[in-house]
């Protein structure tokens, strides 16, 4: 790590509403790291792959920012650090930001045929890193395999400006005297807890399963519903059967992320999400397959509704722009945000998200598996993006115990979905 | 790659066992088995040496109280040495807490000799040495060390302007021991107060710009 160029003018930037809470509440239990991962057809040329990030980060200047405190807030300070890429050799999803340590907020690594991009959750969200890691495969397989495309390289569709992609758009698309009914909100009842025994040193066990997107979608068209409805449903299902007795009178309580740059016609690099509650109880519901995912369909539909997430935008700015919030030390908003946290985490009892699909030039899919990615999870948690037609489902859990994603992975395998499986311990 | 009957999915590695109902796989099918994670050893605790130096300084002050008590003496002088290894320990964990950040660090480091050293001579009848030394010592040599590691390790400005100005503000304070006569030995205070004042006049007048957008930035509300 290099720190030349004294002289040269630091730029500052606030942090955006939902980046506000990560570097409060990351700790070793949970990082609040991501990893997006390629994986290519031959081993990873690490030059290549160096100067391929090299050009990346010219896109994204975001990137090269550190997280440091301030009195009252956190902010990003622009920096001259020159992010190296490694040989993978820590545990998936282990911390990036530390409090004091000047680093950069991302981490590129590879093994064998894998390209690994870490980044903690106050940069950007999943959306925002696909971006990042769809330009730095843009840029590997230009230089990598220069020789074999010869005149077949193809240009890259930035797709955003810079200042596009710098945009906090949570500010930007925030309006506060919104008309019509207040969002309710959501009654407290604590979640069903997925208990299990903790991996030592807060390790967690990635499990992926990559399948075929198109046998998937055919199951869910079953159903008549999306793939994601029906994954989310299997996962509430693979949940339930993994509940003990005397726990079931309480709900199953799925988070799921919702990526809001489709709602606000937004195209930033940053972070620009929300989240919603799918709750499901089986003292009032039906245990069957069928119903779950009748349910899901509905709830889906009513939280994704417009007019419900642009109430939800304005709740969340207005806590940020609460005058007396603002002036209290950050020290003290640390405090609150973690009890915050705690609480939130305390109504949910696992989370799923599906980054969608990932996009590579034609020219390049013969050199490409797959995109997996992975989060840190102090609670069971699905994560999952496609390419092309290979779908991969990861679970990413801080316990031992494999019980729900047995049950998952063999309800597909018991429809005739060949699933290849693949974990880190 | 191997097949597991049970759940009826393909596991990628070589394994001896189904990673999800860990019944034992059989027989390679075709197509090679692929580590796609590496192996990460697992992270030894590395901190045989604080438990040692804890169990040590627990012993120690047994050992002394029980001694004390055996054979009493005139001062209480258990009662020191708890205080001297809490002192050890407070300066110790400041250390390893604020490694990332080396100014800073030498600010608490400051902050925590100076009340220490006042604690001591107090507890040890007042002979007025905290304040005749070790604070206008302990201010000078953070101003000495803050501008030779900036300039060691080639530190940016905004990650030391705003300590180095602190530091200079500290160095401020002996002016206090001398209007309200509480020295014997002015030299120290002297010298802290004049290397203090060069400091941060050398601060305004050079970087007063960098020390405005390092307010503006940390006290952005």
């Amino acid at each position: 790590m290099k720190t030349k160029d004294k002289k040269e003018k630091v730029e500052w930037q606030k942090l955006d509403n939902a980046s506000k809470i990560f570097p409060a509440t990351s700790n070793n239990k949970d990082t609040k790291v991501y990893r997006i991962s390629a994986e290519l057809y031959r081993d990873i040329n690490p030059k290549n792959l160096q100067r391929a990030l090299d050009l990346t980060l010219e896109s994204f200047p975001m990137y090269k920012s550190i997280l440091r405190r301030g009195v009252f807030w956190y902010y990003f300070e622009s920096s001259n650090i020159y992010p190296k890429v490694e040989i993978e050799s820590e545990n998936p999803c282990s911390a990036i930001y530390i409090d004091g340590k000047k680093s950069l907020l991302f981490r590129v690594s590879y093994y064998k045929k894998r390209i690994n991009v870490e980044i903690f959750h106050a940069l950007t969200d999943g959306v925002g890193a696909t971006w990042f890691l769809e330009t730095l495969i843009f840029q590997y397989m230009k230089i990598n395999y220069k020789d074999e495309l010869g005149k077949n390289i193809p240009s890259f569709e930035y797709g955003a400006s810079i200042s596009q992609k710098m945009d906090d758009s949570f500010w930007k698309n925030y309006t506060s005297n919104i008309q019509g009914k207040k969002l309710k909100r959501e009654k407290h009842k604590s979640a069903y807890k997925i208990k299990g025994k903790r991996i030592d040193e807060n390790k967690m066990k990635v499990i992926e399963g990559a399948m075929s997107v198109g046998e998937v979608l055919k199951i869910s068209k079953e159903y008549g519903v999306s793939m994601t409805v029906f994954l989310t449903s299997l996962f509430i299902h693979s949940i339930y059967l993994d509940m003990p007795k005397n726990k079931k009178k309480k709900p199953i309580v799925l988070s799921v992320p919702i990526n809001l740059r489709g709602y606000y016609n937004s195209s930033t690099a940053r972070n620009f999400f929300t989240t919603m509650n799918i709750s499901y109880d089986f003292q009032k519901n039906s245990l069957e397959f069928k119903d779950i995912v009748e349910y899901v369909e509905k709830e889906f539909k009513k939280e994704l509704e417009e007019e419900n997430i642009h109430l939800k935008l304005a709740r969340f700015m207005k806590l940020e722009k609460n005058p007396v919030a603002r002036i209290i030390p950050l020290t003290i908003k640390d405090f609150f945000m973690n009890i915050a946290n705690r609480w939130n985490d305390k109504s949910i009892s696992a989370s799923i998200s599906n980054i969608g699909k990932i996009k590579t030039a034609k020219e390049f899919e013969q050199y490409i598996k797959q995109f997996s990615i992975c989060i840190s999870a102090k609670i069971p948690k699905i994560t999952m993006c496609s390419y092309n037609d290979r779908l991969v489902i990861t679970f990413t859990s801080p316990y031992i115990e494999t019980d729900i994603q047995r049950v998952f992975f063999q309800f597909l395998s018991n429809r005739d979905i060949k699933i290849e499986i693949t974990s880190n311990m | 790659m191997k097949y597991c009957r049970h759940c009826k999915v393909y596991i990628r590695e070589d394994r001896d066992k189904c990673t999800l109902c860990e019944n034992i796989l059989e027989e390679e099918l075709k197509g090679k088995s692929e580590n796609v994670f590496p192996k990460i050893p697992p992270f030894y605790e590395s901190h045989l040496a604080l438990k040692i130096m804890i169990f040590i300084s627990i012993v120690a002050l047994v050992v002394s109280f029980g001694i004390n008590m055996i054979f009493p003496s005139n001062i209480n002088w258990p009662i020191l040495f708890m205080f001297a290894v809490i002192s050890i320990w407070i300066g110790l964990i400041i250390i390893v807490q604020k490694r990332y950040h080396i100014p800073k660090k030498i600010i608490w480091q400051v902050i925590i000799i100076s009340v220490l050293a006042v604690l001591w001579d107090y507890k040890t009848g007042w002979r007025g040495w905290s304040l005749d030394y070790v604070i206008p010592i302990a201010c000078v040599s953070a101003m000495i060390i803050m501008y030779v590691t900036a300039k060691v390790m080639n530190l940016s400005i905004s990650d030391y302007i705003t300590y180095a100005f602190l530091a200079g503000v500290f160095g401020i304070i002996p002016v206090l021991f001398i209007i309200f006569n509480l020295v014997n030995v002015v030299y120290p205070s002297i010298i802290s107060i004049g290397v203090s004042i060069i400091l941060l006049s050398a601060i305004f007048i050079f970087q007063g710009k960098e020390i405005k957008t390092e307010i503006t930035k940390r006290m952005h509300i």
